[in-house]
């Protein structure tokens, strides 16, 4: 597995399009915090961004990749490597290219601007999406034959996690807002790993306050101890689940 | 004859509701080239794929050397594969590539094969991102990695598609070596003219079905032709004539 996570890095690395991604976060993270002067207010701003961009981006450039690369992974499937050895490799390095291209994306200007918790939380949050959208992509590209299918249903799951859930929820909300629907919020907030990961951050500048009702029944739980491990634990599944069938797929594919 | 290398036990798979390969057996060869022709679609390709782990059978089963292939990759080992399109990891030099694959294979220095690198003129390339290089160069590459491990089975689909007529001649002259010393070498191609010269026997598939698998001498015997090229077309027009 490390021998084709090493060349895979290799060839990540001079990706063009992981070079651009890196190079768009830099210049998106530095705009706001020169823009905006105040390093709060461009550190909320940069979490609609980052809570935005990143899942996209590691959801279509998975996709695209693992399409693109699927005559090179038949070569490697004939020699005598286990196939859980090549998607190991593969998942880890493009994982790991997303990751160093954030980390100096966006990493380095939170670092520069704005040293502090909550810049650590959406760093982290930030890194957990890529590794759930990398995860979930690579998962639609062994699923679907067609790579034009594949973009597809990525776009499609990115446009349902980043709005229309939301649209959803709030709406229930509303609609439900003179019934106890406390214990049913909370769980499926949780269902969305954006919008888990933006509570996370959310709560670290205490703007839960100003999110109304529901940021109180946020604080409430995800603010406690257990309801940070609760958090983890699920963002973890976001990962785990999707990778295990990802395996299980590709042990089984018909190359 | 010699000792069965590969052998199909009743092989099919079906894709969908497609049969691919039907309860194909048959059994090739040490020091034996095998010409598998047939039209499109006829499970060429997915024969060879079953036999390279690419393709799971639906029924029926596959030995090498006399172990059943199945989840343990070991047996690859012996295998060199060049298949007809060739994609590599675009931004990778020839150079890298070939170190990633010996790599993977866990191959010595004293086991790797590196003459065809110079013969097919790709010495002076190895620095050259795998993106920049023609479908030909990289049909090169290709047939590079699959010799470079000193197979003693050779799988070649199209090998000589995209290659100059000095670089097919060469390629085919090392798959004549792998024969040589014993080893199995199967290859698919339309290009009669440029293969016949090198098969011991040719297997003709049509819709999944092994419709024959027979020696090139005793092909044109029963046709009284000289050519591979001119026999093929006769015995398939009189196997339809007897069919009718």
């Amino acid at each position: 597995m490390l021998k084709v996570f090493k060349y895979t890095l290799i060839d990540l690395a001079r990706n063009r399009f992981v070079l651009g991604y890196a190079l768009l976060m830099l210049l998106v993270a530095q705009g706001l915090f020169v823009l905006e002067g105040d390093p709060t207010k461009a550190l909320l701003s940069l979490v609609q961004v980052v809570m935005a961009l990143v899942p996209l981006i590691a959801l279509v450039f998975t996709v695209v990749y693992m399409y693109d690369t699927l005559e090179f992974t038949q070569l490697l499937a004939v020699q005598p490597i286990r196939r859980s050895a090549i998607l190991g490799g593969q998942l880890l390095a493009l994982a790991a290219a997303l990751l160093l291209a954030q980390a100096i994306g966006l990493g380095l200007p939170l670092l520069v601007h704005s040293p502090t918790v909550a810049a650590l939380v959406l760093s982290l949050s930030g890194s957990v999406l890529v590794l759930v959208f990398a995860a979930l992509g690579a998962l639609i590209a062994l699923k679907q034959r067609e790579k034009a299918r594949g973009v597809g249903v990525a776009l499609a799951i990115w446009f349902l996690f980043v709005l229309v859930y939301d649209a959803l929820l709030m709406w229930g909300m509303f609609t439900l807002s003179d019934y106890p629907i406390e214990p049913f919020v909370v769980p499926l907030a949780g269902i969305n790993p954006i919008d888990l990961a933006r509570i996370m951050v959310m709560l670290q500048v205490d703007l839960a306050a100003m999110m109304g009702y529901s940021g109180a029944i946020y604080k409430n739980f995800f603010g406690s101890v257990g309801g940070t491990f609760a958090a983890a634990l699920i963002l973890a599944l976001w990962v785990a689940v999707p990778v295990l069938f990802a395996f299980r797929v590709f042990r089984q594919k018909d190359l | 004859m010699a000792e069965a290398r590969i052998t199909y036990h009743g092989v099919g798979k079906r894709y969908g509701k497609l049969w691919a390969l039907r309860k194909v057996e048959c059994a090739f060869h040490a020091g034996e080239v095998v010409m598998l022709i047939g039209p499109n679609a006829s499970g060429k390709t997915t024969l060879i794929k079953s036999l390279l782990g690419l393709v799971s059978p639906t029924e029926g089963h596959i030995t090498v050397d006399g172990q059943v292939i199945g989840s343990d990759p070991a047996y690859r080992r012996s295998i060199g594969y060049m298949p007809q399109i060739s994609q590599f990891p675009a931004t990778l030099t020839i150079g890298q590539l070939l170190e990633m694959m010996a790599d993977i294979r866990e191959l010595r220095a004293d086991e790797v094969e590196d003459s065809l690198v110079e013969e097919l003129g790709l010495s002076a390339q190895l620095d050259k991102r795998l993106s920049t290089l023609s479908g030909g160069t990289k049909q090169k590459v290709s047939a590079v990695l699959a010799l470079r491990s000193r197979p003693s089975i050779l799988v070649m689909d199209e090998p000589t598609a995209g290659l100059d007529p000095v670089s097919s001649k060469r390629v085919l002259q090392r798959a004549a070596a792998v024969r040589d010393t014993g080893g199995t070498v199967l290859i698919t191609s339309h290009l009669m003219e440029e293969v016949e010269a090198l098969a011991d026997r040719v297997a003709y598939l049509e819709d999944g079905n092994l419709k024959f698998l027979l020696p090139v001498q005793e092909i044109l015997s029963s046709t009284g032709c000289t050519r591979l090229s001119e026999a093929l077309p006769r015995m398939l027009e009189r196997s339809t004539l007897e069919a009718v």
